[in-house]
């Protein structure tokens, strides 16, 4: 494994990387770097191509088109050296279910090329950390959703990769679970781990990323970090008015006269200003009657909603 | 940038390497065995009855109660011996196919499609080769045991007539295992649900054990039965498990043993290629 001498530090790096299945483009051309040690996230809607970058960089995808290296390889030619070095957890869970929770993790060690004593440390150190240890003998089946994905996070570290991919690891999971995870995943960072995840939740990769992509109909709109994007494409506070009859009939004169820029919703109207509460002032000034609103700091939300016009959860 | 001279050694050497990417690892594939092994230790006590008494059962009721029906024609048919020595490592050989081809189903496509486990696999060192490998090793391997005990009734019962015989026909039930379970695999990868099993085993796998010289010989099918029989790996298995069994010569000893190799030797490249192909996306 050599790094490249331009960028030391980037464990993946790609260029061009494309994906076709058939008619379809699942990812057209986009360059990224993931550096050692960072926390990186994809983020975007359903179907933008995050996850078939992911299978990508984890070796199981064939890429159409495109270069991309991991640790300075190509994952075509050196597949299964590179995915023993990276965990990888799948969207959905991928546990055995008439195994143990402890036994899935000693299986597992073994597919890395592990031996039976480390592998048995090392399964307790992980059930320790993720807080399985007194359910360890028990069957996986019956546990809770936070605790299963737990589990798969857990089995991905068995053999202490040098990158973690996540793909959407809390989509399903209550607030609470996903805040035990958050902090597992910050604990795993700061040990050094170089975290690879994608997520459609802004709040999610807010927390978490470093850095961060924006991806949209498999494409990348977007880089830096949360503050940078925000900063770069959003304004400093939103103005959200609430219009439950519709929107079309605002006229957009009125609307430009608010804010320094506006999203046209199905029932919101997003407006970004610098100050929300003269933007508020100076909508009622314009005749406005929304039937809510609200001010608040701009999130990564806007940004998205800024660079593709739609809003994520459309 | 690569100088024009060494572009071909070069893509010669990537070539190779996408070759060994896609082939099975040399040894790699004996922790999917393992980790089967993991999961038998946790549920063996369910399969003791498919695997060891249910084939017993099926011998002594057929066995008795058919060999008071077929009476003194039994020697017509047998060649001398008692119809349960006829048809006791017919069936041994049959339920070879049995559980072969059950472990190949179910437990093969629960690992794709249900708890999706083997999508887990792939991301590891191993590669969807050596998930299949091991995979088909461990139904053989599972196979192997139960026929051993099998066997060990056969002996005990003075039906196999020697030590080496029943040796031998664990073999065979090795051979006939490997000629079903790995087609069977190939089969179970493609597969998203099992509605389609249940039409493979009514009406192939089933019905094989009445048109394998199970229980009569195949030399009274119609001839191009006989031809369509001997298309298909059970009849192989039964021919050399009978003929171990009663210490009689076989011919064509060595046809047999290539025809249930080449069944499973096929069976595993297809399973490997359709795995991966439906991994590999």
């Amino acid at each position: 494994m050599t790094d490249s001498a331009s960028t030391p530090t980037a464990l993946i790096r790609a260029r061009g990387l494309t994906k076709v299945f058939g008619e379809r483009t699942a990812v057209a051309g986009i360059d990224f770097e993931v550096r050692d040690g960072e926390f990186f996230g994809f983020l975007g809607p359903n179907g933008a191509g995050k996850t078939t970058t992911m299978r990508m960089i984890a070796g199981v995808s064939p890429r159409t088109s495109g270069t991309l290296e991991i640790f300075g390889e190509d994952p075509d030619l050196h597949g299964s050296e590179i995915r023993g070095q990276i965990g990888v957890v799948h969207q959905q869970e991928t546990l055995d279910m008439e195994l143990s929770v402890r036994e899935n993790l000693l299986v597992f060690g073994r597919f890395f090329g592990m031996d039976r004593p480390s592998i048995a440390t090392r399964a307790d150190e992980l059930l320790e950390l993720f807080q399985l240890s007194d359910r360890a003998k028990d069957q996986v089946e019956p546990l809770s959703g936070g605790m299963k994905r737990r589990l798969s996070i857990a089995r991905s570290l068995i053999a202490s990769p040098r990158i973690l991919m996540l793909d959407e690891p809390t989509t399903g999971l209550d607030p609470q679970a996903r805040h035990l995870l958050w902090d597992a995943l910050q604990r795993l960072k700061r040990g050094g781990t170089t975290i690879v995840l994608t997520t459609h939740y802004m709040d999610e990769a807010e927390q978490l990323c470093d850095r961060l992509v924006v991806m949209d109909q498999a494409k990348i709109v977007a880089e830096g970090s949360p503050r940078q994007l925000i900063t770069e494409h959003a304004s400093r506070e939103v103005l959200e008015l609430r219009f439950p009859n519709g929107t079309e009939s605002i006229d957009a004169k009125v609307l430009e006269g608010i804010g320094d820029r506006y999203e046209r919703l199905a029932e919101r109207v997003i407006i970004g200003c610098e100050n929300g509460e003269a933007a508020h002032a100076r909508a009622l000034e314009h005749g406005l009657n929304p039937e809510s609103w609200l001010v608040r700091r701009s999130s990564l939300e806007d940004v998205f909603l800024r660079l593709t016009g739609r809003s994520l959860d459309e | 940038m690569t100088a024009a001279s060494s572009a071909a050694p070069n893509r010669t050497r990537s070539r190779l390497a996408a070759i060994r990417e896609a082939a099975p690892h040399p040894t790699r594939w004996r922790h999917v065995v393992g980790y089967m092994i993991a999961v038998y230790r946790r549920e063996w006590q369910g399969s003791v009855f498919s695997g060891f008494i249910e084939p017993l059962v099926v011998l002594a009721g057929l066995g008795i109660g058919l060999g008071v029906l077929v009476g003194d024609k039994a020697a017509e048919i047998t060649g001398g011996v008692s119809y349960v020595a006829y048809i006791a490592p017919a069936l041994m050989a049959s339920s070879a196919m049995n559980l072969a081809t059950s472990e190949a189903a179910w437990p093969i496509l629960a690992r794709v499609a249900w708890v999706r486990i083997y999508h887990a696999i792939v991301a590891t060192p191993l590669n969807a080769a050596d998930v299949m490998v091991g995979a088909i090793t461990f139904i053989v391997g599972k196979v192997a045991f139960a026929a051993t005990f099998f066997a060990g009734v056969l002996l005990v019962t003075g039906i196999a007539t020697s030590p080496t015989g029943a040796l031998g026909m664990i073999a065979v039930s090795v051979l006939t295992a490997f000629a079903f379970g790995a087609p069977m695999a190939a089969f179970s990868v493609t597969q998203k649900s099992d509605q389609g099993f249940a039409f493979l085993f009514r009406l192939i796998i089933t019905p094989l054990t009445f048109f394998s010289g199970t229980y009569f010989p195949i030399e009274n099918l119609p001839f191009a039965a006989q031809v369509l029989s001997w298309c298909t790996p059970l009849a192989h298995g039964v021919a050399l498990s009978r003929a171990l069994a009663l210490g009689t010569p076989v011919s064509y000893i060595w046809l047999h043993v290539v025809a249930l190799l080449a069944w499973g030797v096929v069976g595993t490249v297809a399973a490997i290629y359709l795995f991966r192909k439906r991994m590999l996306k």
